[in-house]
């Protein structure tokens, strides 16, 4: 059968009211806990599989699925509303979103945000869908140095991202590469920074690093300055959604679209980082690149188009190889096990019709998932009018048990609310918090990728440069590096040019 | 005054509350939920394992069997969080091989006289594969080409310091120097050999199943004492003149070392009795893993066994 024929029979069974339902709940519940601050997706699918014992294998798989097409738009509510990224993966939504809303166009800032995430995400279901295949070839390409390279890439980024002040943006990533050392570390299982504290050797987690830095400092700031949340004015005339807008975010939509596929089916990679990276990169591109996080449409379509598109192409590498690059498909793949499903290539063969009701599945998923997300933004719009002490209270208690039901550890209870103060001082001295979370998000990946690299390649350092891909990315990051240092290196070029003419003056 | 009050009445509450839960341990264990600590994050081994048989357990026992994972510290988060909880049989834990071989490296603060092994649930040797478009079709060529080009070849592990790395070690000491590259991260792992990213993967069956049923790996050799059923082809690394110590990857089920003898007898039976159902019979075929249970003492002393084998290791 051709493939047309198969994702035909693959509607079939999608549309049939069982799984149709099974989707638009899994949507439902994904959205609302990729939107509630504190509470990930992956808890909920997590939460959600003992649920699925007693589903079929095909509609468990559903099921998740559909949690996690949701999850990872649903952060992006909370981020735009109350600038509160849900989720690690909705932290650039933040930037140009948030501004938005202050300017009173939240309407404006969701319709771009769910129209992006959802073509982000049917652009990756279609490539899951027909050319799974070639992408699982590409993927097994990538070895720990290519790996190593994308994610200094993504570091790079944070340099791209910040406003004006890239040299305290560089402090605060190498705070959070610092701080995600601490635990023991993965090559040699040796303990670091644990300061002899047995929890600390869990390391610290960087979920619960962004929640603290996040909701919790957010609400400090919200008792100690007194100030409210709901907009003084209602939705200007500018806040209105229009047709317009989204043709004029097709571009950063299309990239957006392209990075985060190309990203997704890399093991280990994942939202976040295909995120950052089509941030960093929308930047240089755009136009308006220079007013980036003062509420650009195409700053927020971008990263936000990115992320979703990582869900379709993060499920090649689980469909055709059995290898979950994430924490979301590794919870996938202990459902399939749990079935006695054994994900990889026989399962095209031996099964079929299961693999393509998943891919269908995918592609109506991003389809439903714009009504989904509309109807969960309806309602979480309400906040925006709800009083801060109210609020305050709510994105607590929230935070506090999604800090302990990340790993269900009361010592990182105890590391959010001391990285909620943490947050608030950075927030009151004007010293960014985001590059911070995204240090102790990639620090480990790129300490890992590289300690991994060299083991392999005989501890030779010039694999990274010498290997196609590797080098090929690693350029791209250094020209990256040097195009948004250029303002400091020059001013740092003119004091001193100045400062020998004066001498030569005098 | 007040205050004396106050304690007193404390007192006596939780005196009255210890008093009922000791009376409750010792009639009709177990009348409430009992938590299963899974001690690493969800979708690994461990916690496949562990949501399979607390499934099957919750039968037999009669209460539900709710599945918590605390990842963290290869283990050792989740192992913490058991040792400090009451020793009435309420909570259990997975306590696999790989944290009991990060006790022998210094990490945690948790020592196997800490726990009670109900039973080992799944143990299982290790083999060494290659992609099946490797050079190397046979054990022999391999350790010929590893002897005449010491450290050229590569194999993928999970980590310094595990059963894995004394494996290497212990062959390089015969001649057969490869070099250990590990990759905490499995998926990463399964798909080094694939890439042609390192030339061979120390590993245990259950886990590439998938790639093995496909074709896209090719079992060399197995260390174990025996041939293994399932691939009665794969010659053993006694066959092949390795002198090696045999360590299989296991998990098992514990709980903190005080529980009483009455309740531990009832988790033992009710473990036995699980393992021999169909449906762990199916899980355990498709993973690789079926085994004659081991409880108890016995399960204790196995791995003890495997504890001290790595820490001498460790200690050259």
């Amino acid at each position: 059968m051709s493939t047309f024929e198969l994702l035909g029979m693959g509607f079939q069974n999608a549309f049939a009211l069982s799984a149709l339902l099974t989707i638009v709940i899994g949507l439902m519940l994904g959205v609302i806990a990729g939107a509630l601050p504190g509470v990930s997706f992956v808890n909920a699918m997590a939460m959600a599989l003992p649920f699925t014992y007693s589903m079929a294998p095909t509609q468990a798989m559903l099921f998740l699925g559909a949690i996690y097409v949701g999850g990872v738009f649903g952060g992006s509510i909370s981020a735009i509303i109350i600038n509160v990224p849900g989720t690690p993966a909705s932290l650039p939504a933040c930037w140009d979103g948030y501004p938005m809303t202050q300017r009173g166009e939240v309407r404006r800032a969701l319709a771009v945000a769910i129209l992006a995430s959802a073509i982000g995400g049917l652009t990756s279901a279609l490539v899951l869908s027909f050319a799974a295949a070639p992408f699982a070839v590409f993927a097994l390409r990538f070895s720990q140095p290519e790996f190593f390279a994308a994610t200094v890439l993504g570091l790079i980024s944070v340099i791209a991202i910040s406003k004006d002040r890239p040299i305290v943006s560089l402090l605060s990533l190498f705070l959070g590469i610092l701080i995600g050392t601490v635990g023991v570390d993965p090559q040699y299982g040796v303990a670091r920074f644990t300061f002899g504290a047995p929890a600390m050797q869990s390391g610290i987690n960087f979920v619960v690093v962004m929640i603290g830095l996040f909701a919790i400092s957010e609400v400090i700031d919200l008792i100690a300055t007194n100030r409210d949340l709901r907009p003084s004015k209602a939705a200007s005339a500018r806040g209105q959604v229009s047709l317009r807008d989204f043709w004029e975010v097709r571009g950063a939509i299309a990239r957006g679209s392209g990075i985060g596929s190309i990203l997704g089916v890399i093991p280990g990679a994942g939202a976040t980082p295909g995120a950052v990276i089509a941030y960093g990169i929308e930047k240089q591109v755009s136009r308006d690149g220079d007013k980036f996080g003062t509420g650009i449409m195409a700053g927020l379509a971008a990263p936000e188009a990115a992320k979703n598109a990582t869900t379709g192409s993060a499920m090649v590498p689980l469909l055709t190889l059995g290898i979950p690059g994430s924490a979301a498909t590794a919870i996938m793949l202990a459902a399939m096990m749990l079935h006695g499903v054994n994900p990889g290539p026989l399962l095209f063969l031996n099964d079929p019709t299961m693999v393509y009701t998943i891919f269908a599945a995918m592609i109506l998923a991003n389809i439903l998932m714009i009504f989904a997300g509309i109807g969960v933004a309806q309602f979480f719009s309400t906040l925006m009018k709800t009083p801060p002490a109210v609020l305050g209270a709510f994105i607590i208690l929230l935070s506090i048990v999604g800090a302990y039901g990340v790993r269900n550890n009361i010592f990182d209870v105890y590391v959010c609310l001391f990285f909620g103060l943490v947050g608030w001082v950075m927030k009151r001295t004007g010293f960014p918090t985001a590059p911070l979370v995204l240090g102790v998000i990639l620090g480990p990946l790129a300490e890992r990728y590289f300690m991994t690299s060299l083991a392999n390649y005989n501890q030779d350092w010039t694999v990274f440069f010498t290997r196609p891909i590797s080098g090929t990315i690693l350029s791209l990051a250094a020209v990256f590096a040097i195009w948004s240092l250029w303002p400091v290196i020059r001013a740092q070029y003119r004091s001193v040019v100045l400062l020998l003419a004066g001498r030569a003056g005098s | 005054m007040t205050k004396f009050r106050r304690t007193l009445f404390g007192s006596v509450l939780i005196a009255g509350a210890l008093a009922m839960t000791g009376a409750a341990t010792a009639q009709d264990y177990p009348n409430r939920p009992i938590e299963l600590i899974v001690t690493f994050g969800p979708g690994g081994g461990a916690d496949v394992m562990g949501r399979q048989i607390a499934q099957i357990l919750e039968a037999d026992l009669g209460v539900s069997i709710p599945v918590t994972n605390v990842g963290g510290a290869s283990g050792n988060a989740g192992l913490t969080r058991l040792r400090t909880s009451p020793a009435d049989g309420y909570t259990m834990g997975t306590l696999i091989s790989l944290t009991v071989a990060s006790w022998a490296s210094g990490i945690g603060d948790n020592t196997l006289d800490d726990f009670r092994v109900i039973g080992i649930v799944q143990s299982t040797p290790s083999f060494l594969f290659v992609a099946s478009d490797s050079p190397f079709e046979t054990a022999e060529q391999l350790l010929e080409h590893a002897r005449a080009n010491p450290g050229e070849l590569t194999v993928a592990t999970s980590g310094y310091g595990t059963q894995d790395d004394v494996a290497l070690i212990t062959m390089a000491d015969q001649g057969v120097d490869m070099v250990n590259v590990p990759f905490s991260a499995p998926g990463e792992r399964y798909a080094a050999p694939l890439g042609g990213h390192t030339d061979v993967i120390y590993e245990e069956p259950g886990d590439v199943g998938q790639f093995l049923e496909s074709g896209e790996y090719r079992s060399l050799m197995i260390f174990a004492a025996e041939r293994h059923p399932e691939f009665p082809d794969v010659p053993t690394a006694g066959e092949l003149g390795l002198d090696m110590v045999y360590l299989n990857t296991f998990r098992t089920l514990a709980v903190p070392a005080a529980t009483p003898d009455d309740v531990f007898a009832r988790l033992e039976a009710a473990v036995i009795a699980a393992t021999e159902t169909d449906q762990w019979q199916a899980f355990c075929a498709q993973t690789y893993t079926c085994l004659e249970p081991l409880t108890g003492d016995a399960a204790q002393e196995e791995v003890n066994t495997f504890y001290h084998a790595i820490a001498a290791q460790l200690d050259d």
